[in-house]
Parts: C-alpha cells; sequence; structure tokens
C-alpha cells in the first residue's frame, strides 16, 4: 500500500478575472493503510481537493502521490452511474485490461465484496436502491486495484439506515484490504466514526489535524469548534 | 401501446398508417395507372374515372400522387440520414478531439449554424445540380449544422454528470467514453430531433422540386406533380390540390410521430385529473389532519395519516425517503400536483412554506425584496411602497444585515444560508400560523444549519406560528421540536415527545432508526446497528404492519393485522422498558 500524499498544493479555478484560488496550499499526509477523515463545510476546498487527487482539476503548484492509481468514489450514486450501463458493465469497465484477466470472475468476486447478490450484474443502476448503487460506485473504484481510495460525501446522499451499511462496509473493506483511505464529509459524526486521523479544513486551507479523539475532544483551532458546537445532538 | 389511446398517439397511428400504405402500395397499385397516357382525356377536371383530374398527357393525377409517395417520402429519408449521420459526427468530435480542436470545430459548428438551412440547400442544389439524389444531399448537408449543435450541446451536459468523471478517473478512452456513455444518454432527443427533421425534409423536397431543381421528369414526386398542377390551377384545381394535400398529411404524420416520440420518450404522459386538497382557516389547533391519503394511480405513498399541531407547537415529522412525509407536508399546505389525489380532511390556518432548496424556490429573475412585497400585494392589496417597507422589515427580523440592500438583490447574489432566512422571511410577510418548513436545513452547512433552526425557533416564540419541521434527521428535530411523530411506509407508526426519544422509543422502527446513526459517542469499534430489508414501496399491498418484515420482535399478528394507534405508538409489540 502506498501513502496519499500532499504537497502545497494550490488549486486554481474559473478563468482569468474570474479565477479564485479554491485550494491555498495544502499539505496531508495519509498514511499508508490508514483512514484520514478530511472535514469542512461546503466551498471549503475539499473536494476540489479530491478532483485534483485523481486528476479531474489541475494544480496550479504542488504535487500529489501518488499521481496514478487513485480512485474516487462520488457523493451522488444516482449521477455517478451511467444510467444506460448495467452494473456489470460498469464494474468491468473499470478492470484493469491485460492476458488472463478472467473479467466475469473479478466482477462477481466484487460484487460479492461489497455484499451484492450476482444477480445484480445485469441490472440496470434504476432498478437499484441508493444503498446498493453507492456499493456498486465502491466495487467499480476497487475493480481498478487502487493503491488509494478517496470517498467524497458517500453517504451524504443516502438515508440513515443505508449510511449505516454503507459506513460498515467502508470500514470492513478498509480492514480486510488494507487501503488508503482519504475520507471526506461534512458529518463529523460521520468522519470520527470511520477515520483514524482527521483533518479539518476552511477556506482553502487545513486549519487542523491530528488523531480523531484528540482534535474532536480538544480542538484547538477556533473553527473546529465552532464546527463541533454546531453538530445537532440527541443527547 | 397503451399511448395509442390517446389523442395525439392515434392521430400519429393514423397519419402513419396512410403513409406506409401510400409508399408501400402505391406503385402496385397505382403504378400503372399513372403512367398509362390518355389522348382522350388531356388536362381534364375532375369526374367519375379521374376524381382529381387528369395531367396534361391525360395521367390520372390521384394515381401519380399515391405513386409519388415512395419517391417523396424515400428521397426524405435519405436526406434525414444524412443530416444526421453528418450532425452526429460534427457534434460529436468536439467530445473526442482535444480541448483546442474542440473548441475550434465548436466554433465552425457556430459559424454555419448562423446561415438559414433553406438557403443553403439552395445552394447546395445548384452546385450539386439537380435530380433527386443531389436534392437528397443538398437537404440533408444543409440539415448538418442545426443537429451539430443539438448533439454537442446535449453531450457537453452529459460530459458535465459525475459518471462521465467517473469514467475519465477509471482510464476511459475519449472514443468510448463517446459511444457508450455518451451517446445512449442524448439519443432520446436526437431521435425526436431526427423524426420532427424528417418532416421539414419532406416539405424542403417539395419545395425544391416545385422550384425544379429537385426531381427532374420523367420521375416525379409531390413537388414535381404540384409544379405541373399550379400551372392550371384555375383549370382543374383538383390536380394541384391532391399533391398539396399529401405533402401535408404527411409532413404532420412526420411531425405528429415525432410528438409522440417526444412524449414516450421524454415521459411527459398527459396529466390526470385530481382533486387537491384545501386549506382554510380554522380557530384552535394550526393545522388537524385526518386520515389524509395520497394516491398516484395503484401507488398510496400516504396511507391515511392523522395527526393535530396544536397552536404554537413544534413539531417534527420524521421518516426515510419514501415514508410519505414530504407528501403529507405538501398536502398539507394544498400543493399535491395531478395526477396525485388527495383524500381525507385538512384544516390549517394560514400557512407559510419552507423549501428545502431556496435557490429553486425563488424565482431567479426577481429581486428578493420585489418577491416578498409580493406576497403582500397580492394578498391584502398593500400598496406597493408599503409592501416594500414591509419586506424590508421582515428581512430584518431574520437578521439580514443591510436589509434594504439585501432586498435589491437577485436569488443568486445570496447564500444559501441567506437565501433559506430570505425564504422564512417571505413565510413571515403575513401572519401565518403554521409554518412548514420540509428539511430546510439538508442543503446547508451545519454551522448554518444552527442558526437557521435558531431562527426557525425565535420565530416560532415572537410570532406564536406552530412549526411542522419535516427531516430524515432525528438530532435536527431534537434540536428544534418538543414532539416528533415517526412515518414508515406511508403511516404514522410512532408520536411521542423529545424526551421520550432520547430515553428510548417503544416502536422498534423508531429504536432501530435511532441506533443506525453514528452520533459523537458511538462506540467506533462496533459496527453501526443496521436495519435488514427495504421499506415495501408505495404500490405493494400490505396486509399487517409495515415494518413486520423487517421487525425482529414481529410474530404471526404482526403479518396480518395492521396495528392500531394506541398510546402514541402502532405496534402489536412495544417496546416497553426505558433505558
Amino acid at each position: 500500500m502506498t501513502a496519499l500524499e500532499f504537497q502545497g498544493v494550490r488549486v486554481r479555478l474559473g478563468r482569468r478575472r474570474h479565477a479564485a484560488d479554491v485550494v491555498k496550499g495544502v499539505d496531508l499526509t495519509v498514511p499508508a493503510g490508514t483512514v484520514v477523515g478530511l472535514v469542512g463545510e461546503s466551498g471549503c476546498g475539499k473536494s476540489t481537493l479530491a478532483r485534483a487527487a485523481v486528476g479531474l482539476v489541475p494544480l496550479a503548484a504542488g504535487r500529489i502521490t501518488p499521481g496514478s492509481g487513485v480512485q474516487l468514489v462520488f457523493q451522488d450514486p444516482y449521477s455517478s452511474l451511467d444510467p444506460r450501463m448495467t452494473v456489470g458493465s460498469a464494474v468491468a469497465e473499470a478492470v484493469p485490461k491485460g492476458a488472463g484477466v478472467d473479467r466475469a470472475g473479478e466482477v462477481a468476486r466484487l460484487l460479492d465484496l461489497v455484499g451484492l447478490e450476482p444477480g445484480h450484474a445485469g441490472r440496470l443502476p434504476r432498478h437499484l436502491s441508493g444503498g446498493q448503487r453507492q456499493r456498486v460506485a465502491i466495487a467499480r473504484a476497487l475493480a481498478a486495484r487502487p493503491r488509494v481510495v478517496i470517498a467524497d460525501e458517500i453517504t451524504s446522499a443516502l438515508d440513515v439506515s443505508v449510511q449505516g451499511m454503507v459506513l460498515n462496509l467502508v470500514r470492513e473493506l478498509q480492514r480486510e484490504l488494507g487501503l488508503t483511505m482519504l475520507f471526506i464529509s461534512h458529518n463529523l459524526a460521520v468522519v470520527r466514526y470511520v477515520s483514524d486521523r482527521v483533518a479539518v479544513m476552511n477556506r482553502g486551507r487545513i486549519v487542523e489535524s491530528g488523531p480523531v479523539d484528540d482534535v474532536l475532544s480538544a480542538p484547538r483551532d477556533p473553527y473546529t469548534r465552532t464546527l463541533l458546537e454546531s453538530v445537532p445532538r440527541l443527547r | 401501446m397503451r399511448g395509442l389511446k390517446t389523442p395525439l398517439g392515434a392521430a400519429a397511428a393514423l397519419s402513419l398508417a396512410f403513409l406506409l400504405f401510400a409508399v408501400v402500395l402505391g406503385p402496385i397499385l397505382w403504378g400503372d395507372d399513372a403512367i398509362k397516357v390518355d389522348t382522350m382525356a388531356l388536362a381534364q377536371g375532375a369526374s367519375a374515372a379521374h376524381p382529381m383530374g387528369t395531367d396534361g398527357l391525360g395521367r390520372d393525377v390521384l394515381a401519380r400522387t399515391m405513386v409519388a409517395a415512395r419517391p417523396s417520402v424515400g428521397l426524405a429519408l435519405l436526406a434525414t440520414l444524412i443530416t444526421v449521420a453528418g450532425g452526429l459526427l460534427l457534434g460529436g468530435l468536439p467530445a473526442v478531439l482535444g480541448r483546442r480542436a474542440g473548441r475550434l470545430l465548436n466554433g465552425f459548428i457556430g459559424l454555419v449554424v448562423a446561415f438559414p438551412g433553406l438557403l443553403i440547400a439552395l445552394v447546395l442544389a445548384v452546385v450539386l445540380g439537380s435530380g433527386g439524389r443531389p436534392a437528397a444531399f443538398a437537404i440533408g448537408l444543409a440539415g448538418v449544422p442545426a443537429f451539430a449543435r443539438l448533439t454537442q450541446t446535449l453531450a457537453a451536459s452529459v460530459a458535465g454528470r459525475d459518471f462521465v468523471a467517473a469514467a475519465r478517473v477509471l482510464g476511459v478512452g475519449r472514443t468510448r467514453m463517446l459511444v457508450r456513455h455518451i451517446l445512449p444518454n442524448i439519443g432520446e432527443p436526437l431521435i425526436v430531433q431526427a423524426t420532427l427533421g424528417a418532416g421539414g425534409a419532406l416539405l424542403a423536397f417539395a419545395a425544391l422540386s416545385f422550384l425544379g431543381l429537385g426531381v427532374q421528369a420523367p420521375d416525379y414526386d409531390w413537388g414535381l406533380l404540384l409544379n405541373e398542377g399550379l400551372n392550371r390551377v384555375y383549370v382543374n384545381p383538383a390536380a394541384a390540390l391532391a399533391p398539396g394535400i399529401a405533402v401535408v398529411l404527411a409532413g404532420l404524420a412526420f411531425n405528429v410521430l415525432g410528438e409522440y416520440a417526444a412524449q414516450v420518450f421524454g415521459g411527459r404522459s398527459p396529466a390526470a385529473r385530481g382533486a387537491g386538497g384545501s386549506a382554510r382557516p380554522v380557530p384552535g389547533d394550526a393545522l388537524t389532519v385526518k386520515d389524509l391519503r395520497v394516491s398516484y394511480g395503484p401507488a398510496v405513498p400516504v396511507k391515511g395519516v392523522s395527526f393535530t399541531v396544536g397552536a404554537g407547537e413544534r413539531v417534527g415529522l420524521v421518516g426515510e425517503s419514501g415514508s410519505g412525509k414530504s407528501l403529507t407536508a405538501l398536502a398539507a399546505s394544498g400543493l399535491v400536483e395531478p395526477p396525485g389525489v388527495v383524500a381525507g380532511s385538512i384544516e390549517a390556518g394560514e400557512t407559510a412554506m419552507v423549501f428545502q432548496d431556496p435557490m429553486t424556490s425563488l424565482n431567479p429573475a426577481l429581486r428578493v425584496g420585489t418577491q416578498l412585497a409580493e406576497v403582500a400585494t397580492a394578498h391584502e392589496r398593500l400598496a406597493r411602497r408599503a409592501a416594500g417597507r414591509r419586506a424590508v422589515a421582515r428581512l430584518t427580523d431574520v437578521h439580514i444585515a443591510a436589509a434594504a440592500k439585501v432586498a435589491r438583490q437577485y436569488p443568486h447574489e445570496l447564500s444559501g444560508g441567506m437565501r433559506q432566512r430570505a425564504m422564512i422571511a417571505m413565510g413571515l410577510m403575513g401572519t401565518p400560523r403554521l409554518i412548514i418548513a420540509d428539511e430546510p436545513t439538508t442543503a446547508l452547512d451545519v454551522t448554518v444549519q444552527k442558526q437557521i433552526l435558531d431562527l426557525l425557533r425565535e420565530v416560532s416564540d415572537s410570532t406564536g406560528a406552530a412549526i411542522l419541521l419535516i427531516s430524515h434527521d432525528l438530532a435536527v428535530v431534537a434540536q428544534l421540536c418538543s414532539r416528533v411523530l415517526v412515518m414508515y411506509a406511508g403511516v404514522i407508526v410512532e408520536d411521542l415527545t423529545v424526551e421520550r426519544l432520547v430515553a428510548g422509543p417503544a416502536h422498534p422502527y423508531t429504536r432501530a432508526l435511532l441506533a443506525s446513526v453514528p452520533d459523537m459517542s458511538a462506540d467506533r469499534s462496533q459496527p453501526l446497528a443496521t436495519i435488514p430489508g427495504r421499506m415495501p414501496s408505495p404500490a405493494d399491498p400490505v396486509a399487517g404492519c409495515p415494518f413486520a418484515p423487517r421487525c425482529p420482535r414481529a410474530g404471526d399478528r404482526c403479518l396480518t393485522a395492521m396495528p392500531p394507534f394506541e398510546d402514541g405508538v402502532a405496534c402489536w409489540h412495544p417496546i416497553k422498558e426505558v433505558s
């Protein structure tokens, strides 16, 4: 497994006069085989950082390693799967090409891994529930045999009871496969549940990072404190 | 095909049947009559032997019109084929080529689109020479720019979707991306456009032939027949009328077929009629709902819901997607649109509605202040200036700094939280007894969410308005409300206080829901509790308790009989112990 490293990453979006730095110099390391949670509010640049890591947006400065073998699981499973492609072919498309690759077998193995039945391979996304779609998206990301997985708000479009299943799956897979993972979410409770370390992002910068329990029980940055106080609590 | 029962579907089928009949059987049935020269009946008017008269050589015009269907339609289809092939190629290329070449090609398409299609067709027809095939090429090529532009625009809209980004991350090549991911997802509007285009090509062809640039004698199509007939229109009007009617009918057939295709593919089925629930003011409770049912044909998403919201009370309505909570809220404010049918009784005082996404519920083309003032001018016939002043006052009430300035701004200039505040201010323009807020904070950040919840509480305290908060998030509901209604598969399964919710609900579903949400004190070494199975769909008939198939406490009775709603819970085996 490989670590994911951001070194002095800057991302500029928009053209000419409307251009603005969305990510303003981020240094962040996700140690190999661990999960780092990235929290922050919408517009803070966390999704842009994820897109930069997989090459969907260009870097203005800095370096992200590894440069390849990073897979992204998107927020909305309703739009991240091609509505005209069966589950099986969506996953098969991601399996690396090469001689002696048993595609059908690999697809079956991956679907089983994420807890879907082999019969799901022939179905179209519209016949699946939100939770099942997100499982397909995870299977597709894993099919590419990534060195690093980035999960961008993967449960925020899901119902609470389904969210629990997907979070359990993410934890299981991460432990079984020893995945290196950047887990992005605006939900602190969710991040706390899956991550080993947490980084807090605000206005394009990482304002605080450290082991989950330390940051959430004794936040040093005022923004982290505001964020923690705003979390609605039942008890 | 169910669509044939609609007037449009029937018209499409009928005109298409006529066209097919003429194309397939025309030359066989009338082929001989069409070329039979009758020197005894030159250029005659309508008669029993020749219903549409004869032409200069004594040939039967009706027979010739029917025979001409095949070349006319055939050439129109050939032209359409050329348009579609050329358009797909030109419009799809920018997606395959690199960024710079793509931009250049887009510019080229934009340039040629600026020329009128018929003008290009005429020029090309002159250049390519007269005759059927060259004219088909001229018309086909003239249609390419518009079709290419449509393809390119649609492709660009699909290219922005997440699944295309996902495929790019997976390293899918550009050509495969176009063929596998983009084209299948834009096929429907293109088919509709092509069908409509075929009608246009038919008319254009008739026009070219009429001008002598299309089909040349001794061959003939409708346009040429029209040309011949028009020379003698005062002698025998029928000779010009017959091909004219044929052109109109065929053009209509293609257009109606295109409209029909648009309906089938676009899912634009004609709306069914339904009775909407009305809201009328009553003293006492802010909202009383009795045995509310909302149905869409066989699907019944809300299956008999009864509850009251007292004056000034803050009640939460929670449930997962598909539980019917949002429809219940819409029905309570009389906003269910046909084909939805609302049954049961709803009594509500003046109601204000706050939606999840304030960007789509505010009119983007109107200034915020104007939209707010509109409420007062429309409902209370307040003078415009007084209404404007009240709008600014209400914006101040929801803690918008520099309210006068914000009133002059457009919704897109405001942040999500500000828009939601403006939406609440809009609700306060009248004197609502009830504010229905449907997931008002789901689209917002946690810090802003807290501010909006605080604002709703403050508004409720200061104006005495009751609140019905619809949410999927138990914690959010607990922040604002004193009472919680839990919905599952179209029914209310539990009605409890927030204290009871925290201490331990009686319904197994509420408990399971509570356990499946990670909170800041969840044990990280344990997997989260989950609810196996899925909620029954609104179309499934449910005999017993809808939660029974997923419930660990379910017995035989649960599967056969719906438990009555007693002591705030609808369950045969409620959980008594409180943690």
